[in-house]
C-alpha cells in the first residue's frame, strides 16, 4: 500500500470516528433506550448491574440486530421497510428515526432510520465492514454507558471500565454480524424493549427515550 | 425391530399441515375449503357471530424432525377467529428441530384474529416457528403468542433451549411488524439480567395491526393490571403492540384474557379455558 492510499484510508476512518463521536449532531445523548426506566425501577443501580444491562441489549437485543442491519445496509441492501417493521415500541422507533434524520442533514445523507442513515454515509468509505459495525457498536455502548454514569450515577472511571470490558463482547458482535443472514436476526433482550415502552409512562424523565 | 429408545424418538417424527379457506357468502364469513393431513386438523365449532377455527396437532407435542403447517386464508371482508385446541409442548428435541409454519392471509376490509394458546418449552427442546399474517389493503389483525419455559409448578427449568419464534405481519407484501425472538442456551443462562427476562419464565406479545390499532392504546393499559405481571403497551404506524411477561404462565394468561377482553369487547375463543 502506498503512502496516499493509506493516507486515504486513514482520513476514511477519521470520518467514521467525527460521524460517531458525542459531539457530531446526531443528538444520542438525549436517548436512553430503555436504560432510564431501569435506572428509575433501580435494576439498574451501580456498575455491576449496568454493565449487564447494556452488555444483554447489545449481545441479545438491539445491538446485534443493528449490527446484521449494518452490515447488510453496507452491502447496498434496501432495509427501510424491514428496519421500521423491527422497532419494537413508539419510543425506540422515535429513537431511531430522529437520530437517523439529524445525522443525514449533518452528513449529507437521506433521512431514515439511524443505522440505515450511517450506513449510506459509511458506504463510500474505505474502511472494511466490521471496523465500520463495530465502531457504529461501540458508539452505540458508550451512549449508554455515558447515561449510566451521569444517572445511576457512576464514577467516570467505572463507567469507562463497563465500556472497556465490552470491547471483546463488541468485536465478535462485528465478526459475527459480517457473515450473519437476515434471518438470524432475532432478539432476547424481551425486558428491554418492555423498559422502553414503560419509559413512555414515566413520570419524570429527563431522556427521550 | 429393536433400537434403542433414541433412535425410536427420531424415526416417529411427526407431520401434519391443515389449510383452511373461508369466502364471504350472503355477508356472512363461510368455509370455502379444507384441506389436512397427518397430525394437523382444523376444526370449525358451531359459534355464534365471528366464526372460529380451531387448529390442533395430534401428535401430543412438538419434538426434532417433527414439521407442522398451519393456515388460514380470508377472503375479502371476512371476520374470523383462530386458536388452537391446547397449549403446544415442545419436548427434548434428541438434537434435531421442530418447524413450525404458520402462513394466514386476509382480504381486503377482513380482519383476524390469530389467539393461539401457550407454547410451553421444556428442557432441550429445538423450535424454529415462522408465524406470517399477510394483510391486502385496509385488512387488520390481532396477534398473539405466549411462550412458557417448563412448568414451575412441576419444578421444571430450562437451561438448553433452542427456540427461534418469528412473528411477522405484511400489508400488501411489505413488512409492518416483525417481531423475531431468539433464545439460546446462552440467552436462557442470561435469563435473570434485567433486560432479559428478569428470571420470569412466562411472557407474550400480543399486537394489532390496522385500522383503530393505535387508538386501542388507552383501553389495553388499563387493562394490564393482574398481580404478579409485568406488561406495558405502546402504539405507533398504526399497531399496537402489549408485551407481558411473569414467573408463571396462569398469570400470565391471565392477563392475556383481560386484556385480550378489554381490546376486543367480546368473549374469547370457546377452547380457552380461563
Amino acid at each position: 500500500m502506498g503512502m496516499g492510499e493509506r493516507w486515504a484510508m486513514n482520513t476514511d476512518l477519521l470520518r467514521l470516528v467525527q460521524w460517531l463521536s458525542p459531539a457530531f449532531p446526531t443528538g444520542g445523548y438525549a436517548y436512553s433506550h430503555g436504560l432510564e426506566w431501569a435506572i428509575a425501577q433501580r435494576e439498574v443501580a451501580d456498575a455491576r448491574s449496568a454493565g449487564r444491562w447494556i452488555g444483554d441489549v447489545l449481545r441479545f437485543g438491539a445491538g446485534r440486530t443493528d449490527a446484521i442491519l449494518l452490515a447488510h445496509a453496507l452491502r447496498g441492501a434496501d432495509l427501510l421497510a424491514l428496519t421500521r417493521a423491527l422497532f419494537p415500541s413508539a419510543e425506540r422507533r422515535m429513537e431511531s428515526e430522529t437520530q437517523g434524520a439529524a445525522f443525514a442533514t449533518a452528513a449529507g445523507v437521506d433521512p431514515q432510520p439511524l443505522v440505515l442513515a450511517f450506513a449510506q454515509a459509511a458506504r463510500t468509505l474505505s474502511v472494511e465492514h466490521e471496523t465500520v459495525v463495530a465502531l457504529y457498536l461501540y458508539s452505540f455502548a458508550a451512549n449508554l454507558c455515558s447515561a449510566a454514569t451521569r444517572f445511576v450515577p457512576l464514577g467516570q472511571t467505572e463507567g469507562q471500565r463497563i465500556l472497556g470490558d465490552l470491547h471483546p463482547l463488541i468485536g465478535t458482535l462485528a465478526r459475527d454480524a459480517t457473515v450473519a443472514s437476515l434471518d438470524a436476526i432475532g432478539s432476547a433482550a424481551f425486558r428491554g424493549d418492555l423498559a422502553s415502552m414503560q419509559h413512555e409512562t414515566l413520570d419524570v424523565r429527563i431522556f427521550r427515550t | 425391530m429393536n433400537l434403542p429408545p433414541s433412535s425410536l424418538r427420531r424415526l416417529e417424527h411427526s407431520q401434519g399441515e391443515a389449510h383452511v379457506r373461508m369466502k364471504l357468502q350472503s355477508g356472512a364469513t363461510r368455509l370455502a375449503d379444507l384441506r389436512q393431513q397427518g397430525s394437523a386438523k382444523a376444526i370449525l365449532p358451531r359459534v355464534g357471530g365471528v366464526p372460529e377455527v380451531v387448529f390442533l396437532n395430534t401428535s401430543g407435542g412438538l419434538t426434532g424432525g417433527d414439521r407442522l403447517d398451519l393456515s388460514l386464508a380470508l377472503e375479502g371482508g371476512c371476520h374470523a377467529v383462530a386458536t388452537t385446541q391446547t397449549a403446544e409442548r415442545a419436548y427434548d428435541s434428541g438434537g434435531s428441530e421442530a418447524v413450525v409454519a404458520i402462513r394466514h392471509s386476509v382480504g381486503q376490509d377482513g380482519w383476524l384474529d390469530w389467539l393461539p394458546q401457550e407454547t410451553i418449552l421444556y428442557d432441550g427442546s429445538s423450535v424454529t416457528r415462522s408465524t406470517e399474517i399477510a394483510l391486502t389493503g385496509r385488512a387488520g389483525c390481532l396477534m398473539l403468542e405466549m411462550v412458557v419455559l417448563g412448568r414451575a409448578a412441576m419444578g421444571e427449568t430450562v437451561g438448553r433451549l433452542a427456540f427461534t419464534d418469528r412473528r411477522s405481519v405484511l400489508r400488501d407484501g411489505v413488512p409492518v411488524l416483525i417481531d423475531p425472538l431468539s433464545f439460546g442456551d446462552e440467552a436462557i443462562a442470561a435469563g435473570a439480567g434485567s433486560a432479559i427476562l428478569g428470571g420470569a419464565r412466562a411472557f407474550a406479545t400480543l399486537a394489532m395491526v390496522g385500522p383503530g390499532a393505535e387508538d386501542t392504546l388507552d383501553v389495553a393499559r388499563g387493562a394490564l393490571d393482574i398481580l404478579g405481571v409485568e406488561a406495558a403497551a405502546s402504539a405507533f404506524d398504526g399497531k399496537l403492540v402489549v408485551r407481558m411477561l411473569s414467573h408463571d404462565g396462569w398469570p400470565l394468561r391471565r392477563q392475556v384474557a383481560k386484556v385480550l377482553n378489554a381490546m376486543r369487547g367480546r368473549a374469547l375463543p370457546r377452547v380457552w379455558q380461563i
